[in-house]
């Protein structure tokens, strides 16, 4: 066991190298000059100049890897262009609102699609087969600003239960935390529970024809138990695994939520960026959500043994 | 030991008394989008206590889910008993619901499957497994059901049952996890043991030690054993009744020395001519003759049989037997068959003497 | 058990049907898809025939309610929400069907390669694999942040993040394909390893890419409708549906309809594709159509 979860934590350096690559290299690969692009249309070559020398364009492009590689290493994701913060100072200012926002869109989609999906799977068929399913077609077509704005409209708006936009800090207390992620978790979490909902039933569904499911039903054990104890530990690991692949979508989810809901966190940050051509904030953070997403499937792999002892040797 | 109580006594196990399962006219079909299929179309039978009764026919013609329909377990999404009885210790299971079901089923009623490899649930150690039923059906704590459990894995003669109790099924042998199989089914002492095709999927020596690992805790326990089988080998080796299912019917029953000495019905003299026969004093009537094969292919049962489902393949079938279906009637004693054309005459039957 | 049943069985009517019937009937999913996407591509063609321009501004019409005269409504700058609506239905068409077809491709020629290949598999699996742990999203605002925007650089941006999954796809495809027997019977006669790809390896990729191509095209329509919310999409200028809704965020509260209108038309849109590619899912792969 060990062994296994040595060798998926050393399996995610590779990968963590080929992002930390690819988002150095991206700024010399696109076509022209990046420090023209990244400063304007309307910038005077001495602004560009200096933009080029902020961000070390100038010098030989090895020493420049060398440099960037190094700073990563000691956690240093680069300076902002504009406000000439560290990168690392804003994530942390704008860390809590988008960390809440993704665990609890993560615990509404799991406490809420598992059970949908187990039931869809146990009535086959049934009505309420056709309903979850049907939700899961729609909760991957409707985009998340669309569900965003319709929640905002119908709890916020017109029946006046909670707020419309914005934020409150946990330091402000829970209540108001939850009560201002309510809505943008869910808007969130449709997708990722239409994903989880579907693997959920189809995972079930087969097992529900092994032969061991049989056994269990001859031995009288009870239904409830067959489902839950005997049918979903084994149905967990393609969950486990569709929740990982999920995690993706949430953090592109995050930013146009966060735009959506107002919420001062990564996301907005991102946005912020993007319109200020703010390269170093966006390549700072493509190196932290890519590391998260990474970090995530890391503890899903290692939750693998918990769930199916042939992986624990 | 609890079970020898309900052991009848030698006197009690005469012919007429109740038998402990009497499975009459059971029909069971699946409902596909291609239409009915008829997969038990009239299987009757009775299995008295501690006997062992064997169902024996080709893939396909209805035993396994004979043995499902029993035990209830037909997924109602694709099929249903839709008629007959099934009449177990004064109880007519067809009637029950599913909560009285359940307490039939691993309690009075176990069943083991062909497939020792994937009928144990991958994710739990066997010990777990087999004190699962404990604890549902007799109420134990986790920690008794887990000692029970242990002493269940040695009864099935399991080598260090103790270690191996605390093992997951991918870290057991076929053989072993058909043994755990067993000890879980017998983990209750139940009244009837089905047993389907229990040791097709092992290697030919894990085979016997199966078989006679059954045997052996059938006498001990007094457990009656329906067990189903393609092999005649198997039936004639632990076997004393026998039903030979063909297309969803009862085409012959016979205690096995009559059935295998003298068979009334086409198909079981067509089955028992397929069998190669070694001429070692063991065996049975030694003759050399040509291994026989059945012709023609087991009918479909989406359509409705009118006559005898053997005709088509039938060298003897007449036009009676296309069009009227042949009722189970008495050959002999302790002796039945359902074909036209071996029948003694009706009116003979009615006043056939005891041979 | 090894039957597999449907609950009811079929009446006896349908067995009457003509073929053509059957079919529709048994693949719903596909038609209707299909209806709503002929419908969209439509709607789309004739857009400067069925709306007005979608740029014209109108001052003393900002922000009316949907109305006879206004379908949609109107915007903060007066500007017709149908109008805009109809011709943005142009670009997230365009939108689906390059990224798909580009991604296709090059996700097919690299998974080819690789499923082949073993030589060069490892190095392309792990850049790859480094690749696919980028957010979609932020790797195609990265890409557009340093060009200049246009809607050729907003396929480009969407394409590359779709094109690894494909590449898995195909490649775990070629990988099993490779295992069977007449593969190697291909190459122990001397057949040459483009043939062998070409005639042998490709059409088994074929209907596992369709349907993974229908996918993309759905997933590429969202990501520019999202990417364009954000503002770091297709250029403002140009009326797509997820540019109408970024200018009617502001606006939200008192003119839901800016938001409303485009939004639905994308669900619609990315529905019926999904629709057609879970029929076509259904329909290539019949064992886990009994599943899925």
């Amino acid at each position: 066991m060990t062994t296994y979860i040595l060798r998926r934590l050393l399996a995610t350096i590779p990968v963590m190298a080929v992002v930390a690559l690819f988002v150095f290299f991206l700024l010399h690969l696109t076509p022209g000059d990046p420090a023209a692009v990244i400063a304007g249309d309307d910038a005077s070559p001495a602004e560009v100049d200096g933009i080029r020398r902020k961000l070390g364009l100038d010098r030989p492009i090895w020493e420049q890897f060398g440099l960037y590689v190094w700073n990563l290493l000691r956690g240093d994701l680069g300076t902002s262009i504009f406000s000439n913060l560290p990168v690392m100072t804003l994530v942390k200012q704008r860390l809590e609102p988008s960390l809440v926002l993704a665990v609890a869109t993560l615990t509404v989609a799991v406490v809420l699609a598992i059970p949908m999906g187990v039931l869809a799977a146990w009535k086959a068929r049934s009505a309420i087969d056709r309903v979850v399913m049907g939700f899961s077609v729609l909760g991957f077509a409707v985009p998340v600003f669309l569900v965003g704005y319709l929640l905002i409209y119908v709890f916020a708006i017109q029946l006046r239960w909670l707020p419309v936009q914005g934020y409150q800090p946990l330091a402000n207390g829970i209540g108001g935390t939850l009560r201002s992620i309510t809505l943008p978790a869910l808007a969130l979490g449709m997708t990722y529970m239409a994903l989880i909902a579907r693997i959920t039933r189809a995972s079930m569904l087969e097992v529900l024809s092994e032969d061991y499911i049989r056994t269990a039903r001859a031995k009288g054990v009870a239904t409830s138990s067959v489902l839950l104890r005997h049918a979903l530990k084994n149905a967990a690991v393609p969950i486990v695994t569709v929740i990982g692949i999920g995690f993706a979508l949430l953090i592109s989810g995050v930013v146009i939520t966060e735009t959506v809901f107002n919420i001062p966190g990564l996301g907005r940050l991102t946005v912020d960026a993007i319109l200020k051509r703010d390269y170093p904030i966006i390549q700072g953070l493509i190196i932290l959500f890519a590391a998260s997403k990474v970090l995530v499937n890391l503890l899903i792999d290692i939750s693998y043994t918990l769930f199916d002892p042939r992986i624990r040797q | 030991m609890a079970a020898l109580d309900k052991t009848p006594s030698g006197a009690a196990r005469a012919d007429n008394t109740e038998p402990i399962l009497s499975v009459r006219d059971l029909r069971t079909q699946f409902f596909t989008s291609d239409g009915v299929v008829r997969a038990v179309d009239g299987v009757s039978f009775d299995l008295h206590r501690s006997e062992t009764l064997c169902i024996v026919g080709e893939s396909g013609c209805g035993k396994s889910v004979t043995a499902l329909s029993i035990l209830g377990l037909i997924p109602r999404e694709i099929g249903r008993v839709v008629g007959g009885s099934i009449r177990f210790d004064g109880m007519e299971l067809t009637k029950l619901d599913e909560g009285e079901m359940r307490r039939i089923r691993g309690n009075r009623i176990s069943m083991i499957f062909q497939e020792p490899m994937s009928s144990l649930n991958p994710v739990y150690t066997v010990g777990f497994q087999i004190a699962e039923t404990l604890r549902i059906h007799q109420g134990l704590s986790n920690k008794a059901a887990a000692e029970r459990a242990i002493e269940m894995l040695a009864l099935v003669r399991i080598a260090d049952a103790r270690r191996r109790a605390g093992e997951y099924p991918h870290q057991l042998s076929g053989g072993m996890r058909q043994r755990v199989m067993i000890a879980i089914a017998l983990a209750c002492n139940p009244q009837v043991l089905i047993a389907d095709e229990p040791t097709t999927a092992l290697d030919v020596t894990i085979q016997a030690q199966i078989l006679e690992l059954m045997v052996e805790l059938k006498e001990r326990l007094g457990t009656a054993i329906v067990l189903i089988t393609h092999d005649l080998g198997v039936v004639a080796e632990v076997a004393e009744r026998v039903i030979v299912m063909y297309a969803g019917r009862t085409a012959e029953e016979a205690t096995v020395s009559e059935l295998l000495d003298n068979p009334q019905h086409p198909y079981t003299r067509g089955l028992i001519g397929s069998i190669p026969r070694r001429s070692t004093p063991g065996a049975r009537k030694t003759t050399r003759t040509r291994l026989q094969e059945i012709r023609g292919i087991v009918p479909s049962l989406r359509e409705e049989i009118p006559g005898c489902a053997f005709a088509p393949r039938c060298s003897i079938a007449t036009e009676r037997c296309t069009s009227q279906r042949p009722p189970l009637e008495t050959h002999g004693p302790r002796h039945s068959a359902a074909c036209w054309e071996t029948a003694p005459s009706s009116a003979l039957t009615a006043t056939s003497p005891r041979s | 058990m090894a039957i597999v049943a449907e609950p009811l069985p079929a009446p006896a009517s349908t067995r009457q049907q003509s073929g053509t019937m059957r079919w529709v009937r048994r693949h719903k999913t596909i038609v209707v898809g299909l209806v709503i996407l002929a419908a969209l591509f439509i709607v789309a063609v004739a857009a400067p025939w069925l709306a007005g321009d979608p740029l014209q501004f109108e001052p003393t019409n900002r922000l009316k309610k949907p109305s006879g005269e206004f379908w949609f409504g109107t915007d903060q700058f007066g500007r017709d929400v149908y109008s805009r609506v109809v011709h943005g239905a142009r670009i997230s068409l365009i939108v689906g069907l390059c990224v798909a077809a580009l991604a296709t491709f090059l996700g097919l020629v690299i998974g080819v390669l690789c499923g082949y290949y073993r030589r060069i598999d490892g190095i392309v699996m792990r850049f790859m694999d480094g690749m696919m742990s980028i957010p979609a999203i932020l790797l195609a605002i990265a890409l557009i942040t340093l060009m200049k925007a246009s809607l050729f650089i907003v396929i480009v941006a969407i394409t590359i993040p779709e094109i690894p999954r494909v590449v898995r796809l195909v490649r775990s495809v070629v990988l099993s394909v490779r295992a069977r027997p007449f593969i190697d019977a291909a190459i122990a006669s001397g057949t040459r390893n483009s043939v062998i790809m070409i005639r042998h390896i490709l059409p088994n990729t074929a209907a596992p890419l369709i349907v993974q191509a229908t996918y993309v095209c759905a997933s590429a329509i969202l990501t520019e409708a999202g990417l364009s919310f954000l503002g770091a999409g297709t250029p403002p200028e140009i009326p797509s549906w997820g540019n109408v809704i970024s200018l009617g965020r502001t606006f939200f509260q008192i003119a839901p309809w800016i938001i409303f209108f485009p939004g639905l038309c994308l669900a619609i849109t990315v529905l019926a594709i999904n629709l057609v590619g879970d029929g076509l899912r259904d329909m290539l792969d019949p064992r886990i159509a009994r599943r899925m």
